[in-house]
């Protein structure tokens, strides 16, 4: 489906969609997993890359071959905290149309298509609250199905507003801790964070990593002490071999974003090769 | 005679005795057992009389009261710390005199043989042969070496506080002073500086050597100064390095090094001691002195007073005609005491003479002019609104404030409303200006009580206030940081203690350092307000979160987590920056010196005509470039750059990034690294890369590393990006020095407070030559960091129009521009909340422009503040508008503008005649302050491409 057909459609959420609100949603699937004795896995697939179809396929590879979440990339402009792939993804993706209508049109397929799997679409701030409150953007994710948000440069110290509007529209607000965030900030991120906390596991930008970045040990530790939801850890988390580290560590989630859509290929269309990688990073959860 | 102290008796405060006291305690127990004999042989009434034949004493705190940083010249021959210094057969006297020609304030004189060589002998020779005041720097162990030391020609005397208790402290500085004396007490840390300051001592000596261990802590003044009241001289000993060290301490408001081994150890002592004058020297140039608050004595009763007034250059002073009032003067008196002024005053109608009255009628008041012919008239009682018309001087209307414990409970904000409105309707009426004061009554001063300080800067921040009531030195300084009152008035805090029956009299000291003190008030503090800024508080400062705007909509801290301890950290250090004068001295040094600031503001005859011309109206247009394009690096991004790169040193970090678009903030903060040694890369879009070629040269021979951005449209905003990215990897040990008043807070405000000098030095200029405030100040818009620095001055000034000239690239019609205010709207980019150019989804869009500089998104917080308020007035310029402007500029001036500041140009016109800003006409004969941002340069290759295709 094209941005433009999928704009014009009806927005309220499909009847499969799951009863209880994105918060919740989120929560039962790092429950889940937990029960099985795993970390979860939280793959992502940018939206529209290298087109509509293509990324739709490429999510429900990443769903069926163990995704415990499903983080969607709203591509944009300007992603300053994203490294080399996610930039080349994202700009590829809008040469190619990706637009929000189409963003919340692929929300609404995967989550119609596999209701099970909670979707948590990541974007910049500019795209959800830019000069207003976010509540217009807010309710078109959620109403297409999105379980939470996460928002790469919106932090509690101006998130207040939008975490109202969030909770209005049913949609976690996912907050990020770095290992530059002192203790007391973490507790306090954590404790405003709704679903789960993204805990930043590198000083950097997003981008596949050979090795996880040093002293992830005691941040993850640290963060994990601090929050009452669940911690996923992100930013350079790439091979299997990352995951297991990662899994010792205590965390509840890993998420992984440049290696899968390395694994898709030069032109992105490697939805086969996706589905391996995560099939693999899922064998390493748990 | 008994021995009031000596070492040992400070052993009860510490058993340990000499122990304690270290090697001090050894000196000044053999000084004690030295001279032991000789005193106890001395006979009363010889000293008596060799007393009263003694060369009488020379001002020594008197000359330290008057502005500045002054130079105490000491003369050692060795000491404990550093062994000989000098041989010892030194001529001390020729070395005394090579430092008084150099312009040392007094001249200090070792005593004690056995650690340093000197005596008391070296004293009497030096003071016989210089004519300057003398300070023995003596171990003062015993009461009667006081008389002796006058006798010699001691002018001021060393007492070292570590050496005596509390009390027999406070006699000793009373009996120097007694003998004509002066005391200078020295301590070296907050105990003793608690017994100093229990002393009559006006003179506190702060000794960065710890004279038990001899270590050097050159933090121990500027830390200790703060704890000294301003009422007091504060001398700095020990521990100068270099003349950075006197500036600093002089931006403190220290009073005077106490300088030895830095000058005995340089070969020409004359040029060392004239070095360090120089530094002491209180600042000059434009800027600084636009904040200086005006003073005037008033009260003054006799002609000592007109003297001490005139002597210490006092703007004003006034002459009390309030019968019945401590300070009354008959009308013949006050003719006298203000032909004596006129008689002795260093400039004509310098002091202004004011003629302070209580309810006089119109005619009372027209004889007053006709006998004493005072340059302004005081009214000091409820005179109405009216009675101002019919005086034939400036009238100077007094508005009394409750004293602070009657408005205690009142509501502030209502009697500052009540204030602001009363004083309005005497300016209307044409009132030249309103004094605040707190007598609470019809006494035209004099009753020593302070006004609520709050109520104070609520008015101030309103109208021009002249601040008067219960000031003295010690706390004017204060009044003057805590409000924006353009001047201080001061009567009763400037007097001698009175003496029954007696009319109130003037200290010089005091009227010397209470003007001292309120001159130096604002010195290098430029984020201080200093004038009114009647307009809502969001246009012109942050508030804690960044936020801008009348409703606090733009600004803020939008950035990812990484980031915020960064910024967190940054802010916190800033604040500390922000008002400390120490930074801000040194950094306006190094743009004096080698940012080449001030720059000059130039009058362009024959561009004027052409845009004349081109406005199609009969026009007087008098246009005043400011010069940017002639500071260092040819624009004014140095401002911010060496700012930063200071900023920098203190944050501790040993690496910066920076972004660029022409590459002018490149190579300033290129420039700013090579100058304090600080590695240094700056991103720079591949576009830009391609149009600015001779900067990314000079970034190269400055020693940056110039990274090549080809993300996005590999213009300025993707550099940003870049940048950030960069910073986000390296936050540790990396400071971004961002180059436009934009991203997330606190860079907006920073960005501007180092650039708002642009502004500051450009409005006195302009009086100077234009004689008003100009009609309009223009300037290009990018980023805003030189709109913003140029304008941010006149925000507060009514009368003053503020324009900015986007980059329309080409053509508004076309969507293909850069005019993020005319045709943006709200939204999110690099941290901060501002206008932007975005699509419906919030996709920043790609800018258009053949400016590099101004070839971005966006625009910075403060300046979307100001244009969504309404107080600026927004233009624009095409490509081949700003192009034709930098051919005409340089054909009709002989300067070629960067192609940013030529769209500055190229909207004049159309704002001139109405057909862009606000439409309304302006008066015919226009003054325009115009943001010479740049030098053209960078932009000739692409400027041979315009013209060719244009042939």
């Amino acid at each position: 489906m094209t941005a433009a057909a999928s704009a014009a459609m009806p927005e309220a959420r499909p009847a499969s969609a799951p009863d209880p609100s994105g918060p919740a949603r989120i929560r039962s699937a790092f429950a889940a997993a937990r029960a099985q004795g795993r970390v979860a896995l939280v793959p992502y697939v940018v939206g529209g890359y290298p087109d509509p179809e293509t990324s739709f396929a490429a999510a429900l590879a990443a769903i069926d071959n163990g995704a415990d979440l499903l983080e969607v990339g709203l591509p944009y402009s300007d992603p300053l905290a994203d490294g080399a792939t996610l930039q080349r993804a994202s700009a590829a993706a809008l040469q190619s149309g990706a637009s929000f209508d189409a963003a919340v049109e692929l929300v609404r397929q995967v989550t119609t298509a596999r209701p099970d799997v909670p979707v948590v679409p990541m974007a910049y701030v500019n795209q959800i609250i830019g000069g207003g409150d976010g509540a217009p953007a807010a309710r078109r994710l959620a109403a297409a199905g999105a379980s939470g948000l996460i928002v790469a440069d919106l932090t509690p110290d101006e998130g207040a507003e939008f975490e109202r509007v969030a909770a209005d529209a049913g949609l976690a607000l996912v907050y990020l801790v770095a290992p530059t965030t002192p203790p007391e900030r973490i507790r306090r991120i954590a404790a405003r964070s709704t679903g789960f906390v993204y805990c930043v596991s590198l000083v950097g930008v997003t981008g596949a990593r050979t090795r996880l970045a040093a002293g992830i040990g005691p941040l993850v530790r640290a963060v994990k002490a601090a929050s009452p939801v669940p911690v996923g850890v992100g930013f350079g988390v790439s091979r299997p071999a990352h995951v297991r580290a990662i899994a010792k560590l205590g965390a509840d989630g890993v998420i992984v974003a440049s290696s899968l859509v390395d694994a898709l290929g030069p032109d992105g269309r490697d939805v086969r090769s996706l589905g391996r990688l995560v099939r693999a990073l899922r064998e390493a959860t748990g | 005679m008994t021995i009031v102290a000596r070492p040992a008796a400070a052993a009860p405060r510490a058993p340990a005795g000499r122990g304690r006291l270290g090697v001090v305690g050894q000196i000044a127990e053999r000084r004690l057992a030295d001279l032991r004999p000789e005193l106890d042989a001395l006979d009363a009434v010889d000293v008596r009389h060799r007393l009263a034949t003694a060369d009488p004493p020379r001002p020594f705190a008197q000359r330290l009261a008057s502005p500045g940083l002054h130079l105490i010249a000491e003369i050692k021959r060795r000491s404990p710390s550093a062994g000989p210094i000098a041989t010892g057969d030194e001529d001390v006297l020729a070395r005394a005199r090579a430092y008084q020609a150099g312009g040392a304030a007094a001249i200090s004189v070792l005593c004690e043989p056995h650690w340093f060589g000197g005596s008391v002998a070296d004293l009497e020779a030096v003071r016989a042969g210089v004519s300057v005041p003398v300070l023995a720097k003596e171990f003062v162990v015993d009461r009667r070496q006081l008389p002796l030391l006058r006798i010699a020609g001691a002018d001021a005397v060393l007492l070292l506080a570590v050496l005596h208790g509390r009390a027999a402290l406070a006699r000793l500085a009373q009996e120097a002073l007694d003998l004509g004396l002066e005391p200078l007490v020295e301590v070296r840390d907050d105990r003793e500086l608690d017994a100093a300051l229990a002393t009559p001592a006006r003179v506190i000596g702060i000794n960065n050597r710890d004279l038990r261990t001899l270590d050097v802590d050159p933090e121990r003044a500027a830390r200790l100064h703060a704890a000294v009241p301003e009422d007091r001289l504060v001398i700095a000993e020990s521990g100068v390095r270099d003349a950075a060290t006197i500036r600093a301490w002089r931006a403190l408001g220290i009073d005077a090094a106490l300088v030895g081994e830095a000058l005995v150890r340089s070969g020409s002592p004359g040029a060392a001691v004239r070095a360090f004058v120089e530094a002491g020297a209180p600042p000059t140039d434009p800027a600084e002195s636009a904040r200086v608050a005006l003073v005037k004595i008033c009260g003054i009763t006799d002609v000592a007073g007109i003297e001490a007034a005139i002597r210490s250059d006092a703007d004003a002073i006034g002459l009390n005609l309030v019968p019945g009032t401590p300070r009354a003067l008959a009308l013949e008196e006050a003719v006298d005491l203000a032909r004596h002024a006129r008689a002795i005053a260093r400039q004509p109608g310098r002091p202004r003479i004011v003629a302070v009255t209580v309810d006089r009628s119109a005619t009372q008041l027209g004889a007053i002019v006709r006998a004493l012919d005072p340059d302004a008239i005081q009214l000091n009682g409820s005179e109405p609104p009216g009675l101002i018309a019919q005086l034939e001087r400036p009238a100077l209307k007094v508005l009394h404030l409750p004293p602070a414990s009657d408005i205690a409970n009142a509501p502030a904000p209502a009697l500052a409303a009540e204030l602001v409105a009363r004083a309005n309707a005497y300016l209307a009426a044409g009132a030249a200006q309103i004094f605040l004061d707190t007598s609470g009554g019809p006494h035209p001063g004099g009753t020593g009580r302070r006004a609520d300080p709050a109520l104070v800067a609520a008015v101030a921040r309103e109208v021009p206030v002249v601040l008067a009531g219960g000031l003295e030195p010690g706390t004017v300084g204060d009044a003057l940081r805590r409000s924006a009152a353009v001047a201080v008035d001061v009567a009763s805090g400037t007097e001698r203690p009175r003496q029954a029956g007696e009319r109130p009299r003037k200290d010089p000291l005091k009227v010397a350092l209470f003007i001292k003190r309120a001159r130096a008030a604002r010195l290098d503090r430029p984020n201080l307000p200093a004038r009114p800024t009647p307009v809502d508080p969001g246009l012109v400062e942050a508030d804690d979160r960044g936020r801008w705007g009348t409703r606090r909509q733009f600004g803020g801290r939008y950035v990812p987590e990484t980031l915020m301890a960064a910024l967190g950290e940054l802010e916190r250090e800033y604040g500390r920056v922000r008002h400390d004068p120490r930074f801000w001295a040194e950094l306006r040094e190094l743009l004096a010196t080698f940012g080449g600031r001030p720059t000059p503001l130039y009058r362009a005859d024959r561009l004027a005509a052409s845009i004349v011309e081109r406005v199609g109206a009969p026009l007087r247009l008098r246009l005043y470039l400011k010069r940017e394009d002639l500071a260092h690096t040819g624009a004014h991004k140095i401002n911010n750059a060496l700012g930063q790169a200071l900023l920098t040193r203190r944050l501790g970090k040993s690496r910066v990034i920076a972004e660029t678009g022409a590459g002018q903030h490149g190579v300033a903060t290129a420039t700013a690294c090579a100058l304090l040694g600080l590695p240094c890369v700056v991103y720079m879009g591949a576009a830009d890369i391609e149009r600015q070629q001779p900067n990314v040269l000079r970034m190269g021979a400055l020693g940056a590393e110039v990274r090549s951005v080809t993300s996005g449209s590999a213009t300025l905003k993707d550099a940003i990006n870049d940048a950030m990215r960069d910073w986000v990897t390296n936050v540790r040990t990396t400071h971004y020095v961002l180059g436009s008043a934009m991203g997330p807070h606190p860079y907006p405000t920073i960005v501007r407070d180092l650039q708002r000098r642009i502004g500051d030095e450009a409005a006195v200029q302009i009086v100077d030559v234009g004689g008003r405030l100009p009609d309009l100040a223009l300037a290009c818009v990018g980023g805003g960091s030189n709109a913003i620095g140029l304008l941010d001055r006149f925000i507060g000034e009514p009368a003053v129009r503020l324009a900015v000239a986007e980059a329309a690239g080409d053509g508004l019609a076309t969507g293909r521009h850069a005019a993020a205010l005319a045709g943006g709207s709200p939204g999110i980019l690099h941290g901060a909340r501002s206008m932007l150019l975005q699509d419906a989804d919030g996709q920043v869009l790609e800018a258009h422009s053949a400016s590099a500089g101004l070839d971005y998104p966006g625009v910075g917080p403060q300046i979307a503040a100001l244009a969504a308020a309404g107080r600026l007035e927004l233009a624009t310029a095409t490509d081949d508008d700003a192009f034709a402007a930098m051919a005409l500029t340089a054909e009709r001036e002989g300067i070629l503008p960067a192609l940013e500041t030529a769209h500055a140009i190229a909207a004049l016109p159309r704002l001139l005649s109405g057909r862009e800003g606000s439409g309304r006409p302006y008066a015919e004969d226009v003054l325009v302050l115009l943001g010479f941002s740049g030098r053209g340069d960078k932009d000739l290759a692409a400027f041979g491409r315009w013209r060719e295709a244009h042939a």
